[in-house]
């Protein structure tokens, strides 16, 4: 059978294509293209089967996180210091927005949101695909916005945390608290000090979406639920701080002095009750703040401590049994140290005069003594038993310290100093907590300012306190800060109805600035009350004072005009709040 | 179909010394079989729609697409169903957190209400002043000498009857707290 063809040309005779080449060249054909359909499938399915299967999840799979909700902060009587709220933000696809709508969607945004028309009008027209108009407004505004209907207009939701009002131009206790920065970490003060457990543990939704970009719940859905953050409860009383903060606003500005701080303590826990910094920011609008005004003054920077020092120096001679509060010396005015002549602050010849005396007087050469009976070892165990030599550890993020050269490393004349004061540098929470060792009996008490996180108690807080000095050289010291508010430096601290129930100290040390002593001065006051069953203990530094008057005699931004009225006027105010009573005499 | 009534004449043709009926044919005279085991009806009636029915081979065929037809139906339906539940929680979902954005603010507000500052302002524009003690009251100082006798112990007024009364209720169990009723 002959299955060829026979072609034919005019004029020319047929020519005969064989059957089976036919064959072949279907067959050729049929491989190629099927070749190039493999091929290509091939590509696809194996090549590129991984990039195109990403994109294609991409498209229909979603994996949003789900935010864990930051604990709250209440202060030790549960009212909230900060609260979460839901702010939104406003974003606009301009290649979304017909020209026709671009000056009602310009309009709009301005009107509500209260943003520039003509630069709002300027991002409609670049057609870019995304950008923001407003960032964390109110949900008033939100709703309003979305009663509009704007085309191309989109709403972003965001958690913020609100903090309350305090004083003008500053939220309450904002140096204590610190901010959370629009990544949701904690920076500064508690915020930043307790970030892991206050944030929590973000979850996750691997879900699918259709093209609606509406959720469908059909497939393999993965779901890891958030993890919330824990609640703080702080040891701080809201009232005491505002009054706190009312006080240093107000004594600062009569000092005109650059900053002031107050601490005040709960002396047999060693729970900070207020913590307040003048001046201060104003935690809802950090963006808008200096970096500067985020730094603590209470924790984040040292002073020297000046005569306050004194209780501390005094305490640990009479605790070594050296010196007795109503011992006899003699104090010319000054003593020589090291090749130094070191004075007393008035550079008076006070005679024979008692250890009491000398803390009421606040007399350098006496406190110098002291140190001298007791010996050089034994004062640095007592600065070291105190905690003056090592951070308090207290919890409140970024406290700075600068440690004491070693007991061996430390010259004749840096002992003399330091017995007074001057050359060791410490914070204020070092300086509170060794003072309140005399409030609590001669222990001393881990400063801290959470009380409880979640349902747990604070570790801090029940750390054992270790004894410093025996329970009667505390009363020893506790009569002697009597006598200073009686009859020394510390009268004008003087509380109604406390006048003789109360202790303190002041305390006034010269600023250094390149290694030499200037006038301007660090004035502060610690003290507790009831002398004999303290209530709390509080410390004023108010930081280069210029009192009027002050530049012909620069003693009168001495701590008992700057400092101990602010101290006052606190204690005034809590006596009253707490319902304290004095003691029966 | 075969009812009960043809079931049991079958019985009882089967049965022995039964006579059969006149014109029954040959097979009514042939010696009784062994009793067989009677069937269900379900049996018998599914059978016999099977031999009615005679399905061809296309007849399977068919109810085998209709049957996962009906199979796609039911899913589809079902997908349908759970999708549209699905745009729903979202709904609720986006209510849910309208609802949680007005709580904070609420939370906020009230916070605000309270804390001091705003506590202060008010009171300040009311004319409020805070209060400040003019005086402190001390209390007189009393020694007590806990080594002091205590002395005597105080004597029972309780006239002598009660106190008899109420030994003689005691005695007998009408009351115990006679004594205690009586001061």
């Amino acid at each position: 059978m002959d299955l060829g063809l026979r072609f034919a040309v005019p004029g020319k005779a047929p020519r005969h294509v064989p059957g089976r080449w036919r064959v072949l060249a279907l067959v050729l054909i049929a491989v190629l293209l099927a070749g190039l359909v493999w091929s290509r499938l091939v590509t696809w399915q194996v090549l590129q089967r991984g990039t195109l299967a990403a994109a294609a999840q991409q498209q229909y799979h979603e994996l949003v996180e789900l935010p864990a909700v930051r604990g709250v902060i209440f202060d030790r009587n549960m009212k909230q210091l900060v609260v979460n709220t839901t702010v939104y933000s406003a974003f606009v696809s301009p290649d979304q927005i017909p020209d026709s709508q671009r000056a009602r969607v310009a309009l709009a945004l301005g009107q509500v949101l209260g943003a520039d028309a003509a630069k709002v009008n300027q991002t409609l027209s670049s057609n870019a695909k995304f950008a923001y108009i407003a960032r964390r407004f109110s949900k008033q505004k939100a709703d309003q916005l979305k009663a509009m209907l704007l085309p191309g207009v989109g709403l972003e939701e965001e958690q913020q945390r609100a903090y309350l009002p305090g004083l003008a131009n500053s939220s309450l206790a904002a140096n204590l608290l610190g901010f959370v920065n629009f990544d949701g970490q904690g920076q500064y003060g508690v915020e930043g000090y307790y970030n892991k457990q206050l944030a929590g543990t973000p979850g996750y939704l691997s879900s699918y979406r259709d093209l609606a970009n509406n959720q469908i719940v059909l497939g393999s859905q993965k779901n890891q639920n958030p993890v919330n953050g824990s609640n703080l409860v702080l040891t701080i009383d809201s009232d005491v701080q505002y009054a706190a903060e009312q006080a240093l606003a107000a004594g600062v500005q009569r000092d005109r002095a650059e900053s002031g701080s107050v601490l005040i303590m709960d002396p047999t826990t060693g729970g900070i009750v207020a913590w307040a910094d003048y001046p201060s920011y104003n935690a809802n609008a950090f963006n808008q703040t200096q970096s500067s005004a985020f730094l603590d003054n209470i924790s984040s920077s040292v002073y020297e401590p000046g005569s306050v020092m004194k209780v501390v120096t005094l305490s640990g001679a009479i605790d070594a049994g050296k010196i007795t509060p109503s011992q006899v010396i003699n104090d010319p005015g000054y003593v020589y140290v090291g090749g130094y002549r070191i004075y007393d602050w008035d550079r008076r010849n006070h005679g024979n005069i008692t250890y009491t005396y000398v803390l009421e007087h606040s007399l350098n050469v006496g406190a110098m003594k002291a140190m001298q009976a007791e010996g050089h070892a034994s004062f640095y165990k007592y600065l070291q038993a105190f905690g003056l030599t090592k951070p308090s550890g207290v919890d409140v993020a970024g406290e700075d310290t600068v440690a004491p050269p070693s007991a061996s490393a430390m010259q004749d004349s840096q002992y003399a100093t330091t017995s007074f004061g001057q050359g060791i540098d410490v914070n204020m929470v070092q300086m509170l907590a060794a003072v309140n060792v005399i409030a609590n009996g001669g222990r001393y008490a881990p400063p801290h300012v959470v009380e409880r996180i979640g349902n747990n108690l604070n570790p801090l807080e029940l750390q054992p306190q270790r004894q410093v000095i025996s329970a009667q050289t505390a009363a020893q010291m506790a009569a002697m800060m009597e006598q200073v508010v009686q009859n020394g430096s510390g009268w004008s601290s003087r509380v109604h109805g406390f006048e003789l129930d109360q202790a303190g100290k002041t305390g006034t040390s010269q600023i250094p600035v390149n290694g030499k002593y200037t006038l301007n001065v660090w004035a502060s006051f610690v003290g507790f009350l009831p002398a004999k069953h303290p209530r709390f203990t509080m410390l004023v530094v108010v930081r280069k004072p210029n009192y009027p008057g002050s530049n012909e005699d620069w003693t009168l931004n001495d701590g008992y005009l700057t400092a101990a009225p602010i101290w006052q006027k606190i204690a005034q105010a809590l006596v009253v709040d707490w319902r304290i009573t004095p003691d029966p005499r | 179909m075969i009812s009960t009534r043809i079931l049991t004449k079958r019985r009882m043709v089967a049965q022995p010394g039964h006579v059969a009926a006149p014109g029954a044919g040959q097979r009514h005279t042939q010696p009784p079989k062994r009793r067989r085991r009677t069937r269900g009806f379900v049996q018998v009636a599914s059978a016999t729609a099977s031999e009615r029915l005679r399905l061809n081979a296309f007849g399977h065929a068919y109810m085998l697409v209709g049957a996962v037809l009906a199979v796609i139906l039911v899913y589809l339906a079902l997908a349908a169903q759970v999708t549209q539940s699905s745009y729903q929680i979202s709904q609720l979902q986006e209510q849910q957190r309208q609802l949680v954005a007005e709580q904070d603010q609420l939370r906020y507000q009230e916070a605000t209400l309270h804390a001091p500052a705003q506590v202060a302002q008010q009171a300040a524009q009311t004319g409020m002043q805070r209060f400040a003690p003019s005086s402190y009251v001390n209390q007189p100082e009393v020694a007590i000498d806990l080594t002091a006798p205590i002395g005597a112990p105080p004597t029972d007024s309780t006239p002598l009857w009660e106190q008899m009364v109420a030994a003689f209720m005691t005695r007998i169990g009408v009351s115990r707290d006679a004594m205690a009723a009586t001061r």
